[in-house]
């Protein structure tokens, strides 16, 4: 479990903790059952309050993406398929309506922002199948 | 002592010195665990409230607990639990640095060695150096050790690093992020200069001419304020935002930029979508929060 907080942005250092995590469940990177770093250990890894990182956990636990097991630790929680689907939608709908607002702005035709797109998913999608 | 009971209950507290009202009624409550930013202004009243704290002031009115005892009677016993670093810092210049530690040491029955060696080592100060020899950057460290030696319940830092070069700041500031990683530990670090205290606190007091002006969580602090860059995917944009508590706005027709109070950035996101136009929110930095809120 790699995270970066950036401590010049502005961001609440909780919410950064959040979408990271948030982000590596809906990508496979954490999965079902895999166990968080304790708050303890990742307070000192980021360097930072320990009531941050626990407030970051209480929040994930009631979006229902992680469970608490007294005494034990912090768990990727079981996720329904809509819900998973549900959450990556969210996260990625706010990327791509930055991308189209500005392909809208600069006059760039549907036709070429979705050819655009389609090229640029070809050589992730191409490179990822390759590596795996 | 209760997890739940505050370790500072400040009640209606008034100082006043000569023609200056140093403290204005002033009502503070601090719960156990918490790491405080006492931030405001040279003269804002943050040296003379801790003071009052541990008792160092009397008040001329109100009432200030600690340990849930009255802060003007404090005895050994709640005094062992506090430990303070003040601006001036004043040590004994013509000791050694392990003269000073074992001096100071032997104060507490609770005296922590093996913390003690830790920081040491972490310093990399001579032991045998005089203490009128350190730098700023050195003495800072010293005193600090030398206030969470005996592993205090409470630590009060007034204005830790306004004497610091920009090195020795951050090395200060590495050496507290250390310190809270203690939970247990309540920690009240006032200072002038906000970004030193912004990596470390959960929650801010912000003072100004005596009184408190805000006293709440930090993330709340920052999350009350939002600046949103609004460009118009095609034309203008309306000639009324659709924004409540609009704190500041620059714009031209197909360009604004808004500060904002109180709305969450997917409220901002639903608001924005009639506007079809590009949104950018960012967050305000601690400076332009500070000076909204005391102007």
């Amino acid at each position: 479990m790699l995270l970066e907080i950036d401590h010049h942005s502005g961001v609440p250092i909780y919410r950064q903790v959040i979408e990271q995590i948030r982000e590596q469940i809906v990508a496979g990177q954490l999965g079902r059952g895999d166990q968080l770093v304790s708050v303890r250990d990742l307070a000192e890894q980021l360097r930072v309050n320990p009531m941050t990182v626990s407030k970051a956990y209480a929040l994930l636990e009631v979006e229902g993406l992680v469970e608490r097991h007294r005494g034990v630790g912090v768990f990727v929680a079981a996720l329904g398929k809509g819900r998973k689907a549900q959450t990556k939608t969210k996260l990625l709908d706010r990327i791509m309506r930055k991308a189209a607002a500005m392909a809208v702005q600069f006059g760039v035709s549907e036709e070429e922002a979705a050819d655009m797109l389609s090229k640029l998913y070809r050589r992730y999608d191409s490179k990822t199948r390759s590596s795996k | 002592m209760n997890q739940t009971e505050s370790i500072v209950r400040v009640e209606q507290v008034s100082k006043r010195f000569g023609k200056v009202q140093a403290l204005d009624a002033v009502d503070l409550e601090i719960m156990p665990g918490r790491i405080i930013g006492l931030l405001g202004a040279n003269g804002a009243g943050k040296s003379t409230l801790l003071r009052h704290i541990i008792g160092l002031y009397l008040a001329d009115k109100g009432t200030c607990e600690t340990f849930g005892c009255d802060a003007a009677k404090l005895g050994p016993k709640e005094l062992s639990q506090i430990g303070y670093v003040h601006q001036e810092g004043e040590l004994l210049e013509w000791m050694s640095v392990e003269q000073l530690i074992n001096y100071v040491s032997a104060y507490y029955e609770n005296w922590n060695g093996d913390l003690e060696d830790e920081y040491v080592e972490d310093f990399d100060i001579s032991l045998h150096a005089r203490v009128g020899s350190l730098s700023p950057g050195q003495r800072q460290k010293l005193a600090i050790l030398l206030a969470i030696g005996f592993e205090p319940k409470l630590l009060i830092l007034d204005e830790p690093a306004a004497g610091l070069d920009p090195l020795a700041r951050s090395q200060f500031l590495d050496l507290l992020l250390k310190i809270i990683q203690d939970e247990r530990r309540t920690i009240i670090i006032s200072s002038h200069i906000l970004s030193d205290v912004e990596k470390v606190i959960d929650h801010a007091v912000i003072m100004q001419a005596g009184r408190i002006l805000r006293d709440c969580s930090f993330d709340d602090l920052r999350e009350e304020f939002c600046r949103v860059r609004l460009t118009a995917v095609a034309g203008e944009l309306p000639a009324v935002l659709p924004f409540d508590d609009v704190l500041h706005c620059e714009r031209n027709d197909g360009q604004a930029v808004v500060t904002v109070r109180n709305l969450s950035e997917q409220r901002l996101e639903e608001l924005g979508q009639g506007l079809n136009c590009r949104m950018e929110i960012q967050p305000l930095s601690l400076e332009e929060i500070y000076k909204i809120v005391v102007r």
